[in-house]
Protein backbone atom coordinates (compact mmCIF):
# COMPACT_ATOMS: atom_id res chain seq x y z
CA UNK A 1 0.00 0.00 0.00
CA UNK A 2 1.26 3.48 -0.87
CA UNK A 3 2.61 5.70 1.82
CA UNK A 4 -0.17 8.04 0.85
CA UNK A 5 -2.85 5.43 0.91
CA UNK A 6 -1.36 4.39 4.71
CA UNK A 7 -1.56 8.68 5.13
CA UNK A 8 -5.35 8.60 4.69
CA UNK A 9 -5.86 5.80 6.83
CA UNK A 10 -4.42 7.38 10.03
CA UNK A 11 -6.97 10.77 8.86
CA UNK A 12 -9.81 8.27 8.87
CA UNK A 13 -9.46 7.14 12.21
CA UNK A 14 -8.01 10.10 13.78
CA UNK A 15 -11.26 11.77 12.76
CA UNK A 16 -13.68 9.04 14.00
CA UNK A 17 -11.42 9.15 17.20
CA UNK A 18 -11.30 13.07 17.07
CA UNK A 19 -15.03 14.29 16.17
CA UNK A 20 -14.14 17.94 15.54
CA UNK A 21 -11.10 17.32 13.51
CA UNK A 22 -14.06 16.38 10.97
CA UNK A 23 -13.11 19.53 8.56
CA UNK A 24 -9.55 19.80 9.35
CA UNK A 25 -7.67 20.08 6.31
CA UNK A 26 -4.91 17.39 7.04
CA UNK A 27 -1.15 17.67 6.08
CA UNK A 28 1.98 14.84 6.87
CA UNK A 29 3.47 17.94 8.96
CA UNK A 30 0.34 17.80 11.66
CA UNK A 31 0.72 16.58 14.85
CA UNK A 32 -1.76 14.69 16.44
CA UNK A 33 -0.72 16.09 20.30
CA UNK A 34 -0.45 19.84 18.44
CA UNK A 35 -4.29 18.49 17.10
CA UNK A 36 -5.62 17.51 20.85
CA UNK A 37 -5.66 13.90 20.40
CA UNK A 38 -4.73 13.11 24.22
CA UNK A 39 -2.45 10.16 25.13
CA UNK A 40 -5.58 8.10 25.08
CA UNK A 41 -6.97 9.09 21.53
CA UNK A 42 -3.12 9.00 20.08
CA UNK A 43 -3.18 4.83 20.95
CA UNK A 44 -6.30 4.30 19.88
CA UNK A 45 -6.05 6.13 16.57
CA UNK A 46 -2.46 3.92 16.27
CA UNK A 47 -3.92 0.62 17.03
CA UNK A 48 -7.12 0.94 14.44
CA UNK A 49 -4.42 1.66 11.89
CA UNK A 50 -2.52 -1.19 12.63
CA UNK A 51 -5.74 -2.98 12.66
CA UNK A 52 -6.94 -1.56 9.31
CA UNK A 53 -3.22 -3.32 7.77
CA UNK A 54 -3.38 -6.06 9.84
CA UNK A 55 0.07 -4.74 10.66
CA UNK A 56 1.80 -6.34 13.79
CA UNK A 57 4.54 -4.03 14.88
CA UNK A 58 6.36 -3.43 18.47
CA UNK A 59 4.74 0.20 19.55
CA UNK A 60 8.22 1.56 20.44
CA UNK A 61 8.76 1.53 17.01
CA UNK A 62 5.96 4.16 16.25
CA UNK A 63 7.14 6.06 19.37
CA UNK A 64 9.86 7.65 16.73
CA UNK A 65 6.89 9.51 14.76
CA UNK A 66 6.89 13.26 15.46
CA UNK A 67 3.99 13.67 13.33
CA UNK A 68 1.26 11.86 10.88
CA UNK A 69 3.52 11.76 7.94
CA UNK A 70 6.58 10.47 9.72
CA UNK A 71 4.23 7.75 11.11
CA UNK A 72 2.96 6.78 7.39
CA UNK A 73 6.16 6.61 6.32
CA UNK A 74 7.10 3.81 9.65
CA UNK A 75 3.72 1.88 8.64
CA UNK A 76 4.51 2.29 4.89
CA UNK A 77 8.19 0.52 5.46
CA UNK A 78 7.13 -2.19 7.76
CA UNK A 79 4.31 -2.98 5.66
CA UNK B 1 -31.42 2.73 68.52
CA UNK B 2 -32.59 5.45 67.11
CA UNK B 3 -29.41 7.62 66.47
CA UNK B 4 -30.84 10.66 64.56
CA UNK B 5 -29.28 12.93 62.74
CA UNK B 6 -28.73 16.60 63.89
CA UNK B 7 -29.75 17.11 59.58
CA UNK B 8 -32.51 16.46 57.67
CA UNK B 9 -31.40 15.25 54.60
CA UNK B 10 -33.64 15.66 51.30
CA UNK B 11 -33.42 14.68 47.84
CA UNK B 12 -33.31 17.79 45.30
CA UNK B 13 -33.41 16.29 41.95
CA UNK B 14 -33.88 12.96 40.44
CA UNK B 15 -33.07 11.43 36.84
CA UNK B 16 -34.44 8.02 35.20
CA UNK B 17 -34.09 6.33 32.18
CA UNK B 18 -35.45 3.15 31.73
CA UNK B 19 -37.55 0.74 28.85
CA UNK B 20 -40.84 2.86 29.42
CA UNK B 21 -38.99 5.82 29.13
CA UNK B 22 -36.33 8.49 29.50
CA UNK B 23 -36.69 11.34 32.34
CA UNK B 24 -39.12 11.73 34.44
CA UNK B 25 -41.33 13.24 32.58
CA UNK B 26 -41.88 10.58 30.41
CA UNK B 27 -41.33 7.87 33.00
CA UNK B 28 -44.16 9.02 35.53
CA UNK B 29 -47.14 8.85 32.83
CA UNK B 30 -45.81 5.58 31.05
CA UNK B 31 -45.57 3.87 35.20
CA UNK B 32 -49.35 5.19 36.05
CA UNK B 33 -50.65 3.89 32.59
CA UNK B 34 -48.69 0.48 33.33
CA UNK B 35 -47.27 0.85 29.90
CA UNK B 36 -44.40 -1.78 29.16
CA UNK B 37 -41.52 -3.23 26.86
CA UNK B 38 -41.39 -6.76 27.79
CA UNK B 39 -40.37 -8.62 24.56
CA UNK B 40 -37.64 -11.39 23.66
CA UNK B 41 -34.47 -9.38 24.37
CA UNK B 42 -32.57 -8.34 21.18
CA UNK B 43 -29.56 -6.20 22.44
CA UNK B 44 -26.78 -7.79 20.60
CA UNK B 45 -24.97 -10.65 23.21
CA UNK B 46 -28.39 -10.79 25.17
CA UNK B 47 -29.26 -14.21 23.03
CA UNK B 48 -28.14 -17.42 23.22
CA UNK B 49 -25.07 -17.61 20.27
CA UNK B 50 -26.01 -21.15 19.13
CA UNK B 51 -29.41 -20.40 18.22
CA UNK B 52 -31.13 -18.05 15.75
CA UNK B 53 -34.39 -16.18 15.77
CA UNK B 54 -35.30 -18.57 12.79
CA UNK B 55 -35.02 -21.67 14.38
CA UNK B 56 -38.06 -23.18 16.62
CA UNK B 57 -36.69 -24.40 20.32
CA UNK B 58 -37.39 -27.94 20.66
CA UNK B 59 -39.11 -28.53 23.69
CA UNK B 60 -37.59 -27.41 26.83
CA UNK B 61 -35.01 -25.66 25.17
CA UNK B 62 -34.70 -21.61 25.51
CA UNK B 63 -33.98 -19.52 22.46
CA UNK B 64 -33.41 -16.44 24.78
CA UNK B 65 -34.44 -14.25 27.32
CA UNK B 66 -37.61 -12.07 27.87
CA UNK B 67 -36.53 -8.41 29.17
CA UNK B 68 -37.74 -4.58 28.39
CA UNK B 69 -34.77 -2.88 27.12
CA UNK B 70 -34.33 0.72 26.50
CA UNK B 71 -35.96 1.49 22.64
CA UNK B 72 -33.18 4.73 22.25
CA UNK B 73 -31.12 6.45 24.04
CA UNK B 74 -30.92 10.20 23.22
CA UNK B 75 -27.79 11.94 24.32
CA UNK B 76 -27.82 15.58 25.72
CA UNK B 77 -25.64 18.03 23.38
CA UNK B 78 -23.72 19.38 25.96
CA UNK B 79 -22.02 15.43 26.90
CA UNK B 80 -18.58 15.29 24.92
CA UNK B 81 -19.00 13.39 21.58
CA UNK B 82 -15.50 12.15 22.60
CA UNK B 83 -16.52 10.60 25.79
CA UNK B 84 -19.18 8.98 23.56
CA UNK B 85 -16.69 7.07 21.50
CA UNK B 86 -15.51 4.87 24.19
CA UNK B 87 -18.53 5.06 26.86
CA UNK B 88 -19.93 1.58 27.20
CA UNK B 89 -23.83 1.50 26.98
CA UNK B 90 -23.84 1.92 31.04
CA UNK B 91 -21.83 4.51 30.37
CA UNK B 92 -23.64 6.36 28.44
CA UNK B 93 -27.05 5.82 30.11
CA UNK B 94 -25.41 7.05 33.11
CA UNK B 95 -24.64 10.28 31.25
CA UNK B 96 -27.85 10.57 29.86
CA UNK B 97 -29.56 10.47 33.20
CA UNK B 98 -26.91 12.42 35.65
CA UNK B 99 -27.72 14.97 33.27
CA UNK B 100 -31.34 14.91 34.18
CA UNK B 101 -30.06 15.03 37.80
CA UNK B 102 -28.09 17.66 37.15
CA UNK B 103 -30.41 19.99 35.28
CA UNK B 104 -32.93 18.75 37.94
CA UNK B 105 -31.26 20.05 41.11
CA UNK B 106 -29.39 22.91 38.88
CA UNK B 107 -26.11 21.49 40.59
CA UNK B 108 -24.36 24.30 38.73
CA UNK B 109 -24.93 26.51 41.93
CA UNK B 110 -22.73 23.85 44.31
CA UNK B 111 -19.08 24.16 44.36
CA UNK B 112 -17.86 21.51 42.27
CA UNK B 113 -15.17 20.16 45.52
CA UNK B 114 -18.55 20.16 47.55
CA UNK B 115 -19.63 17.30 44.90
CA UNK B 116 -19.25 13.55 45.43
CA UNK B 117 -21.01 10.68 43.17
CA UNK B 118 -21.23 7.00 44.35
CA UNK B 119 -22.32 4.73 41.23
CA UNK B 120 -24.13 1.91 42.80
CA UNK B 121 -23.72 -1.27 41.03
CA UNK B 122 -20.12 -4.04 40.67
CA UNK B 123 -19.85 -5.64 36.67
CA UNK B 124 -21.90 -3.58 34.99
CA UNK B 125 -20.75 -3.97 31.95
CA UNK B 126 -20.69 -7.34 31.07
CA UNK B 127 -22.45 -7.85 28.06
CA UNK B 128 -20.44 -4.90 26.44
CA UNK B 129 -16.54 -6.86 27.53
CA UNK B 130 -17.96 -10.15 26.01
CA UNK B 131 -18.75 -8.41 22.74
CA UNK B 132 -15.39 -7.23 22.51
CA UNK B 133 -13.94 -10.81 23.31
CA UNK B 134 -15.82 -11.85 20.80
CA UNK B 135 -14.80 -9.44 18.26
CA UNK B 136 -10.77 -9.61 19.25
CA UNK B 137 -10.49 -13.31 19.84
CA UNK B 138 -7.26 -14.72 17.80
CA UNK B 139 -6.08 -11.35 16.80
CA UNK B 140 -5.69 -9.79 20.37
CA UNK B 141 -2.44 -7.70 19.35
CA UNK B 142 -5.54 -4.88 17.99
CA UNK B 143 -7.33 -4.92 20.82
CA UNK B 144 -8.49 -1.04 21.37
CA UNK B 145 -6.37 0.76 24.18
CA UNK B 146 -8.96 1.89 25.72
CA UNK B 147 -10.47 -1.50 26.96
CA UNK B 148 -7.66 -1.04 29.82
CA UNK B 149 -9.45 1.92 31.35
CA UNK B 150 -12.67 0.92 30.05
CA UNK B 151 -13.40 -2.52 31.49
CA UNK B 152 -13.55 -1.14 35.06
CA UNK B 153 -16.73 -0.24 36.63
CA UNK B 154 -15.09 2.45 37.84
CA UNK B 155 -15.07 4.26 34.29
CA UNK B 156 -18.24 5.19 34.54
CA UNK B 157 -17.14 7.49 37.69
CA UNK B 158 -14.38 8.78 35.40
CA UNK B 159 -16.90 9.91 32.67
CA UNK B 160 -19.53 10.95 34.98
CA UNK B 161 -16.69 13.46 36.71
CA UNK B 162 -15.68 14.35 33.61
CA UNK B 163 -18.80 15.21 31.86
CA UNK B 164 -20.34 17.44 34.69
CA UNK B 165 -16.73 18.52 36.55
CA UNK B 166 -17.67 16.67 39.54
CA UNK B 167 -14.18 17.17 42.03
CA UNK B 168 -15.46 15.93 45.46
CA UNK B 169 -15.00 12.41 45.27
CA UNK B 170 -16.70 9.43 43.29
CA UNK B 171 -16.21 5.52 43.83
CA UNK B 172 -18.74 2.52 43.00
CA UNK B 173 -20.15 0.24 45.54
CA UNK B 174 -21.95 -3.03 44.98
CA UNK B 175 -24.37 -4.76 47.17
CA UNK B 176 -26.11 -6.94 44.09
CA UNK B 177 -29.22 -6.07 43.37
CA UNK B 178 -29.57 -3.63 46.66
CA UNK B 179 -26.56 -1.85 44.80
CA UNK B 180 -28.71 1.32 44.16
CA UNK B 181 -29.83 1.15 47.65
CA UNK B 182 -26.12 1.21 49.22
CA UNK B 183 -25.61 3.81 47.05
CA UNK B 184 -28.48 6.38 48.44
CA UNK B 185 -27.13 4.63 51.82
CA UNK B 186 -23.46 5.70 51.18
CA UNK B 187 -24.46 9.31 49.72
CA UNK B 188 -26.21 9.93 53.19
CA UNK B 189 -23.35 9.22 55.12
CA UNK B 190 -21.24 11.79 52.89
CA UNK B 191 -23.57 14.74 53.33
CA UNK B 192 -24.60 13.91 57.06
CA UNK B 193 -20.78 13.76 57.89
CA UNK B 194 -20.03 17.35 55.49
CA UNK B 195 -17.41 15.47 53.82
CA UNK B 196 -19.23 16.86 51.13
CA UNK B 197 -22.45 19.36 50.81
CA UNK B 198 -24.00 17.68 47.90
CA UNK B 199 -24.26 13.93 47.29
CA UNK B 200 -25.44 11.88 43.59
CA UNK B 201 -25.86 8.64 44.44
CA UNK B 202 -26.72 6.41 40.81
CA UNK B 203 -28.15 3.23 40.48
CA UNK B 204 -26.36 2.28 36.95
CA UNK B 205 -27.51 0.12 34.38
CA UNK B 206 -26.64 -3.57 35.06
CA UNK B 207 -25.66 -4.53 31.20
CA UNK B 208 -25.95 -8.40 31.15
CA UNK B 209 -25.32 -10.76 28.32
CA UNK B 210 -26.75 -14.05 27.84
CA UNK B 211 -24.00 -15.27 29.97
CA UNK B 212 -25.59 -14.01 33.09
CA UNK B 213 -28.95 -13.91 31.85
CA UNK B 214 -28.62 -18.30 31.89
CA UNK B 215 -26.66 -18.27 34.84
CA UNK B 216 -30.05 -16.26 36.56
CA UNK B 217 -32.16 -18.35 34.65
CA UNK B 218 -30.20 -21.88 36.23
CA UNK B 219 -30.27 -20.50 39.39
CA UNK B 220 -33.97 -19.84 39.44
CA UNK B 221 -33.43 -16.48 39.67
CA UNK B 222 -34.75 -14.88 36.68
CA UNK B 223 -37.77 -16.33 34.92
CA UNK B 224 -38.05 -19.48 32.64
CA UNK B 225 -39.25 -20.10 29.34
CA UNK B 226 -42.74 -19.86 30.65
CA UNK B 227 -44.22 -17.06 29.12
CA UNK B 228 -41.73 -17.42 25.87
CA UNK B 229 -44.68 -16.57 23.46
CA UNK B 230 -46.32 -13.91 25.64
CA UNK B 231 -43.85 -11.50 26.79
CA UNK B 232 -46.37 -9.26 28.44
CA UNK B 233 -47.19 -11.81 31.24
CA UNK B 234 -43.93 -12.53 32.48
CA UNK B 235 -43.13 -10.35 34.81
CA UNK B 236 -45.53 -10.69 37.68
CA UNK B 237 -44.09 -10.00 40.80
CA UNK B 238 -46.61 -11.22 43.88
CA UNK B 239 -48.47 -12.78 41.62
CA UNK B 240 -49.30 -16.69 41.79
CA UNK B 241 -47.58 -17.71 38.38
CA UNK B 242 -44.66 -16.05 38.64
CA UNK B 243 -41.78 -17.79 38.05
CA UNK B 244 -38.62 -15.30 38.60
CA UNK B 245 -37.44 -12.03 37.52
CA UNK B 246 -38.01 -10.36 34.94
CA UNK B 247 -34.40 -8.16 33.60
CA UNK B 248 -34.89 -4.55 32.45
CA UNK B 249 -32.61 -2.09 31.64
CA UNK B 250 -32.90 0.81 33.97
CA UNK B 251 -30.59 3.78 35.72
CA UNK B 252 -31.73 6.00 38.52
CA UNK B 253 -30.02 9.29 39.85
CA UNK B 254 -30.95 10.64 43.09
CA UNK B 255 -28.96 14.14 44.29
CA UNK B 256 -29.24 14.18 47.82
CA UNK B 257 -28.00 17.10 50.61
CA UNK B 258 -28.96 18.98 53.67
CA UNK B 259 -32.18 20.43 53.59
CA UNK B 260 -30.40 23.93 54.62
CA UNK B 261 -28.13 23.54 51.29
CA UNK B 262 -31.28 22.74 49.52
CA UNK B 263 -32.90 25.77 51.05
CA UNK B 264 -29.95 27.88 50.97
CA UNK B 265 -29.59 27.09 47.22
CA UNK B 266 -33.14 27.68 46.92
CA UNK B 267 -33.82 24.12 45.87
CA UNK B 268 -37.32 22.65 46.36
CA UNK B 269 -36.92 18.96 47.78
CA UNK B 270 -38.79 16.31 46.67
CA UNK B 271 -38.80 14.64 49.56
CA UNK B 272 -36.94 13.92 52.77
CA UNK B 273 -34.87 10.60 53.75
CA UNK B 274 -36.10 10.16 57.43
CA UNK B 275 -34.98 6.74 58.50
CA UNK B 276 -32.39 3.90 56.85
CA UNK B 277 -31.27 0.96 57.68
CA UNK B 278 -28.38 -2.14 55.99
CA UNK B 279 -28.35 -5.32 57.57
CA UNK B 280 -26.11 -8.62 56.42
CA UNK B 281 -28.18 -12.41 56.72
CA UNK B 282 -24.69 -13.78 56.78
CA UNK B 283 -25.20 -15.89 53.67
CA UNK B 284 -23.66 -15.94 50.79
CA UNK B 285 -26.06 -17.35 48.77
CA UNK B 286 -29.18 -15.53 46.96
CA UNK B 287 -31.73 -17.17 49.31
CA UNK B 288 -33.58 -14.06 51.23
CA UNK B 289 -34.42 -13.99 55.25
CA UNK B 290 -37.13 -12.92 56.98
CA UNK B 291 -35.02 -12.32 60.05
CA UNK B 292 -32.79 -10.14 57.58
CA UNK B 293 -35.35 -8.26 56.41
CA UNK B 294 -37.32 -7.47 59.39
CA UNK B 295 -34.44 -6.24 60.93
CA UNK B 296 -33.39 -3.67 58.11
CA UNK B 297 -37.10 -2.49 58.32
CA UNK B 298 -37.27 -2.17 62.03
CA UNK B 299 -34.23 -0.20 62.32
CA UNK B 300 -35.17 2.56 59.02
CA UNK B 301 -38.85 2.56 61.43
CA UNK B 302 -36.73 3.51 64.07
CA UNK B 303 -34.34 5.75 62.96
CA UNK B 304 -37.21 7.63 61.39
CA UNK B 305 -39.06 7.60 64.47
CA UNK B 306 -41.92 6.25 62.92
CA UNK B 307 -44.08 3.44 63.86
CA UNK B 308 -45.66 1.20 61.65
CA UNK B 309 -48.94 2.85 61.30
CA UNK B 310 -47.36 5.94 60.12
CA UNK B 311 -46.46 4.18 56.69
CA UNK B 312 -48.97 4.03 54.23
CA UNK B 313 -47.39 3.10 51.08
CA UNK B 314 -44.68 0.48 50.08
CA UNK B 315 -42.18 0.55 47.20
CA UNK B 316 -41.14 -3.69 47.74
CA UNK B 317 -38.31 -5.04 46.40
CA UNK B 318 -41.03 -7.70 44.65
CA UNK B 319 -39.34 -9.09 42.04
CA UNK B 320 -41.46 -12.10 40.84
CA UNK B 321 -38.88 -14.87 42.65
CA UNK B 322 -40.60 -17.57 43.78
CA UNK B 323 -39.14 -17.63 47.53
CA UNK B 324 -38.04 -13.80 47.43
CA UNK B 325 -41.99 -12.54 47.33
CA UNK B 326 -43.53 -14.95 49.96
CA UNK B 327 -40.27 -14.10 52.43
CA UNK B 328 -41.05 -10.27 51.51
CA UNK B 329 -44.47 -10.33 52.33
CA UNK B 330 -44.05 -12.08 55.57
CA UNK B 331 -41.31 -9.63 56.24
CA UNK B 332 -44.07 -7.05 56.23
CA UNK B 333 -46.48 -8.41 57.72
CA UNK B 334 -44.25 -9.28 60.92
CA UNK B 335 -43.55 -5.45 61.15
CA UNK B 336 -47.15 -4.48 60.95
CA UNK B 337 -47.14 -2.97 57.98
CA UNK B 338 -49.78 -5.16 56.00
CA UNK B 339 -52.56 -1.70 55.98
CA UNK B 340 -50.11 0.11 52.99
CA UNK B 341 -50.26 0.07 49.81
CA UNK B 342 -48.52 -2.11 47.75
CA UNK B 343 -47.91 -1.90 44.18
CA UNK B 344 -44.53 -3.64 42.21
CA UNK B 345 -42.32 -1.03 39.93
CA UNK B 346 -40.55 -3.98 38.19
CA UNK B 347 -43.84 -5.72 37.22
CA UNK B 348 -43.82 -2.70 34.35
CA UNK B 349 -39.91 -1.75 34.21
CA UNK B 350 -39.17 -5.19 34.73
CA UNK B 351 -35.54 -6.10 37.27
CA UNK B 352 -32.97 -3.69 36.90
CA UNK B 353 -30.98 -5.71 39.34
CA UNK B 354 -28.15 -2.36 40.23
CA UNK B 355 -30.23 0.26 39.18
CA UNK B 356 -33.98 -1.12 41.06
CA UNK B 357 -33.27 0.34 44.73
CA UNK B 358 -32.67 4.10 42.78
CA UNK B 359 -35.10 3.98 40.32
CA UNK B 360 -38.03 2.75 42.22
CA UNK B 361 -36.96 5.02 45.13
CA UNK B 362 -37.55 8.01 41.91
CA UNK B 363 -40.73 5.97 41.46
CA UNK B 364 -41.64 7.03 44.88
CA UNK B 365 -40.90 10.56 44.68
CA UNK B 366 -43.01 11.43 41.31
CA UNK B 367 -45.59 9.17 42.39
CA UNK B 368 -45.87 11.05 46.05
CA UNK B 369 -45.88 14.44 43.72
CA UNK B 370 -48.49 13.16 41.78
CA UNK B 371 -50.87 12.19 44.57
CA UNK B 372 -50.93 8.71 42.42
CA UNK B 373 -50.28 5.11 42.91
CA UNK B 374 -48.96 3.33 39.64
CA UNK B 375 -50.61 0.13 39.16
CA UNK B 376 -48.97 -3.58 39.57
CA UNK B 377 -49.20 -5.45 35.87
CA UNK B 378 -50.44 -9.30 36.32
CA UNK B 379 -51.28 -9.24 39.34
CA UNK B 380 -54.53 -11.35 38.76
CA UNK B 381 -54.08 -13.65 41.59
CA UNK B 382 -51.88 -12.23 44.36
CA UNK B 383 -50.19 -14.57 46.23
CA UNK B 384 -52.19 -13.20 49.39
CA UNK B 385 -54.42 -10.92 49.10
CA UNK B 386 -55.28 -9.69 51.81
CA UNK B 387 -52.37 -6.92 51.35
CA UNK B 388 -53.75 -3.37 50.30
CA UNK B 389 -52.93 -3.74 46.49
CA UNK B 390 -52.48 -1.63 44.37
CA UNK B 391 -54.18 -3.73 41.07
CA UNK B 392 -54.91 -3.22 37.39
CA UNK B 393 -55.54 0.41 37.83
CA UNK B 394 -54.19 3.29 39.16
CA UNK B 395 -55.02 4.84 42.24
CA UNK B 396 -55.26 7.73 44.06
CA UNK B 397 -53.21 8.02 47.36
CA UNK B 398 -51.62 11.26 49.07
CA UNK B 399 -47.97 9.53 50.28
CA UNK B 400 -47.28 11.25 53.81
CA UNK B 401 -44.47 8.06 54.30
CA UNK B 402 -43.39 5.66 52.33
CA UNK B 403 -40.83 2.34 52.84
CA UNK B 404 -38.71 1.34 49.88
CA UNK B 405 -37.08 -2.02 50.01
CA UNK B 406 -34.26 -3.80 48.30
CA UNK B 407 -32.38 -7.08 48.46
CA UNK B 408 -29.72 -8.47 46.96
CA UNK B 409 -27.50 -11.90 46.69
CA UNK B 410 -25.43 -12.66 49.79
CA UNK B 411 -27.60 -11.55 52.19
CA UNK B 412 -28.16 -7.98 51.76
CA UNK B 413 -31.01 -6.02 52.84
CA UNK B 414 -31.54 -2.28 53.23
CA UNK B 415 -34.85 -0.15 53.67
CA UNK B 416 -35.15 3.52 53.18
CA UNK B 417 -37.72 5.83 54.80
CA UNK B 418 -39.38 8.40 52.82
CA UNK B 419 -41.39 11.06 54.04
CA UNK B 420 -43.07 13.85 52.22
CA UNK B 421 -41.86 17.26 52.52
CA UNK B 422 -43.94 20.36 53.24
Amino acid sequence: MSKEKIFEIIVRHTREVVPRLEDHQFQPSDSLRALGANSVDRADIIMMTLESLALNIPLIEIAKADNIGELAGIFHEKS
Amino acid sequence: MRSPSCFDIVITGVGVTSAIGQGKAEFLPALLEGRHRFDAMRRPGRQLPALSRDEMPEAGQAFGFIGAEIPALPIPESIPRSLLRTASFSGQVALATLHEACEDARLDKVAPERIGLVVGGSNVQQRELIQVHDAYRGREQFLRPTYGMSFMDSDLCGLCTEAFGIRGFAYTVGGASASGQVAVLEAIHAVESGRVEVCIAMGALMDISYWECQGLRSLGAMGSDRYANEPALASRPFDRDRDGFIFGESCGVVVIERLESAQRLERPPYARLSGWAMGMDANRNPNPSIGGEVAAIKAALERAGLSSMDIDYINPHGTGSTIGDVTELESIRQCGLGHAYLNATKSIIGHGLSAAGVVEMIAILLQMKEGRLHPTRNLENPIDSSFKWVGRQAVSHTIENALNLSMGFGGVNTAVCIQKYS
